[in-house]
């Protein structure tokens, strides 16, 4: 390796050789060090995959502290998730991430190409949580909305076909960029009660509704940007999701026409005894009343605890998607349809996104 | 290429020098796991079924007969060259106007040139946002003046993405051609002046095609690289403009189609390196 032409500084040449040598032993002493103490605290380490953000804080805070101080289990959040993340890791065949947050129809297409590990609920023993959460091929972790919003100085729309009246109601729309969030609404835009598009959407009308207001749409892909875009005024009217616009300055937003939908945690198929034992742990922590009454002052998703509302200000429990009074104005979203017509709905979605 | 790194050695003595090769393998090693394995990867799921593993055209055959993804490249390809024309256009006078200034005034020039390079990418997209916004800089002053009544659309369509693009891409150009105008020799200049030739005439038949190579070849590095964005037609583009990165990400982390994105960016990987070669070709003739 020497320089041999470099006669003149050869002993200079030699120490500095010297000195680098003894550096890179060092370097190499420290990097097994620290990769070898990496390799120990693997085993106890859960990694899951979440929507990340203000969320992320709140799992953080609320459950994966506590998690660390009574059973030694450091959760470890990669964000986002959803579905072909966990089909990558299932097509490759190394599970690193256990468990992803997903809508009711991620559930049903990672259920039906079989990526995921069916819930055994006599293992999990969660604490009192509402059946309808408990699905043999998810957890429910929360409840959410689909509603809409729009600035408190705009003229206020009383239903959707009032919403995607851009004559009547003129300005900008920020809509959700997901299929499964916005057709429903633009079917309804056309015509359709919320009663019928509970049962399925009528593609052909949602798309008509979709192009006769693309030119006055901006499309959304993180959940906090619909009420950025509307403080902003870059946006007059909203599709978002509830607990990103309910309760913001100059922001108004109703559940009336909204859609009613479950978070789930879906599990990897494959994962290890280890892992899943860690992960049932972390579940299980997410069903106490408690834990949830602090993941709702973060964002006003609500657990499935029937605890969580005596616990909670009413305040606060009318924020929720799940109260009484805002549950009747609502309609469920058919995860069922949505993944009958999976394909479907992604072949027309791509057509009119990529050839707009 | 290794025996030529050392400049001293005669063409006949010409050796191999082990110590260059070792203190060079550690990096070629790197970029060939790190870097051309995980490539050739692509260029093989591209043309292997995901389920099977066995070799088909199926997937190429797809992306020619489906109309979207022919047409994003087409407007990827279309957008790039309007990018590049754009960055010409404001990029050459200004290296032509940096190159005349003072020495000092030259420097502090290209040091705001050069600045903008230490700002994130992000930063300078979303800083648009502010500047360009219905409730922005430029739309409050239009209609503070009285020129406009409702605020001008800058952004969430074509020309938000053109701005932001051409903002980024800008030093690109610029740094390459001032570099080159500095060099030209003057004498060539006064020579002209001396036998009668007008300014215009001088700029158009002396300066001009002496900087053209140049021009050429930063443009089309500048195109090369406006295939590739991500962010700016992300976040400028409001969703309705996809090109071809936001086209991948799609098809990567929202269809879980690795197959289909393997040959977007194959026939992309092709489309820039034919441009590459040209790229290269027309540095060496100008150097």
């Amino acid at each position: 390796m020497s320089v041999k032409t470099d006669h003149q500084s050869k002993t200079k040449g030699d120490v500095m050789k010297k000195i680098l040598g003894n550096m890179s032993l060092a370097c190499t002493i420290f990097l097994a060090a620290t990769t070898g103490a990496a390799w120990a605290q693997q085993a106890k380490e859960l990694h899951v995959m979440t929507a990340g953000g203000e969320y992320g804080d709140s799992l953080d805070k609320c459950i994966n502290e506590q998690l660390l101080k009574d059973a030694g289990i450091k959760v470890i959040s990669e964000t986002p998730g959803g579905y072909a993340k966990i089909a990558a890791q299932a097509k490759s065949g190394v599970i690193v991430n256990t468990v992803t947050d997903g809508s009711t129809g991620d559930m049903y297409r990672l259920a039906a190409e079989g990526l995921l590990e069916p819930i055994d609920w006599a293992k999990l023993n969660p604490e009192p949580m509402f059946d309808e959460a408990k699905n043999p091929n998810g957890f429910g972790a929360s409840y959410y909305s689909t509603i809409m919003a729009w600035r408190s100085d705009a003229k206020a729309p009383q239903n959707f076909v009032d919403f995607f009246d851009t004559e009547k109601f003129p300005g900008k729309r920020a809509l959700p960029d997901y299929p499964e969030f916005v057709l429903a609404f633009a079917a309804m835009g056309d015509g359709m009660t919320p009663e019928e598009v509970s049962k399925g959407v009528d593609l052909d009308r949602a798309f008509k509704t979709l192009e006769r207001v693309k030119k006055d749409t901006i499309w959304w892909q993180s959940g906090a940007q619909p009420a950025q875009l509307l403080k902003d005024n870059e946006a007059q009217y909203a599709i978002a999701w509830s607990g990103r616009v309910l309760g913001q300055d100059g922001v108004t937003a109703t559940y009336n026409q909204g859609m009613l939908d479950i978070s789930w945690w879906v599990v990897a198929k494959g994962i290890s005894d280890e892992q899943r034992e860690m992960l049932y742990a972390w579940l299980r922590a997410q069903t106490n009343a408690e834990k949830q009454k602090c993941l709702v002052s973060f964002l006003p998703y609500p657990g499935a605890s029937p605890e969580l509302e005596k616990i909670v200000t009413p305040e606060m429990q009318k924020t929720f998607p799940t109260s009484a009074e805002n549950k009747k104005v609502q309609w469920l979203s058919n995860g069922q349809w949505w993944f009958d017509n999976a394909k479907e709905v992604e072949k027309r979605w791509n057509e009119f996104k990529l050839l707009q | 290429m290794l025996g030529r790194a050392a400049g001293d050695i005669s063409p006949r003595r010409r050796r191999v020098r082990w110590d260059l090769v070792l203190l060079l393998a550690p990096l070629a090693l790197l970029t060939g796991i790190f870097f051309d394995v995980p490539l050739l990867n692509t260029a093989l799921w591209s043309v292997s079924d995901p389920a099977t593993g066995a070799l088909t055209g199926a997937h190429f055959q797809e992306f020619a007969q489906s109309a979207a993804y022919t047409r994003i490249i087409w407007r990827t390809l279309v957008m790039a060259l309007e990018v590049t024309l754009l960055t010409a256009l404001l990029g050459y006078p200004l290296a032509y106007w940096t190159s005349r200034l003072r020495p000092r005034l030259q420097a502090v020039v290209l040091a705001f040139i050069v600045m903008t390079f230490w700002v994130s990418i992000l930063v300078r997209t979303y800083a648009w946002i502010v500047i360009l916004g219905n409730g922005g800089l430029v739309n409050r002053t239009l209609q503070a003046l009285g020129l406009t009544t409702r605020p001008v659309e800058f952004l969430y369509n074509e020309l938000g993405i053109l701005i932001g693009m051409t903002n980024v891409l800008l030093p690109f150009l610029v740094l390459p051609l001032y570099a080159a105008m500095v060099r030209i020799d003057r004498r060539l200049l006064q020579v002209a002046q001396t036998l009668g030739a007008g300014p215009t005439r001088i700029f158009w038949q002396i300066f001009f095609p002496l900087t053209l190579p140049t021009l050429a070849a930063s443009a089309i590095f500048v195109f090369i690289l406006s295939l590739g964005f991500y962010i700016t037609p992300a976040v400028l583009g409001g969703g309705r403009v996809p090109l071809v990165a936001n086209m991948m990400d799609l098809l990567v982390n929202r269809f879980a189609r690795w197959e289909m994105a393997a040959v977007v960016s194959v026939v992309l990987m092709a489309v820039t390196l034919s441009l590459y070669s040209v790229y290269q070709w027309l540095r060496e003739r100008g150097a």
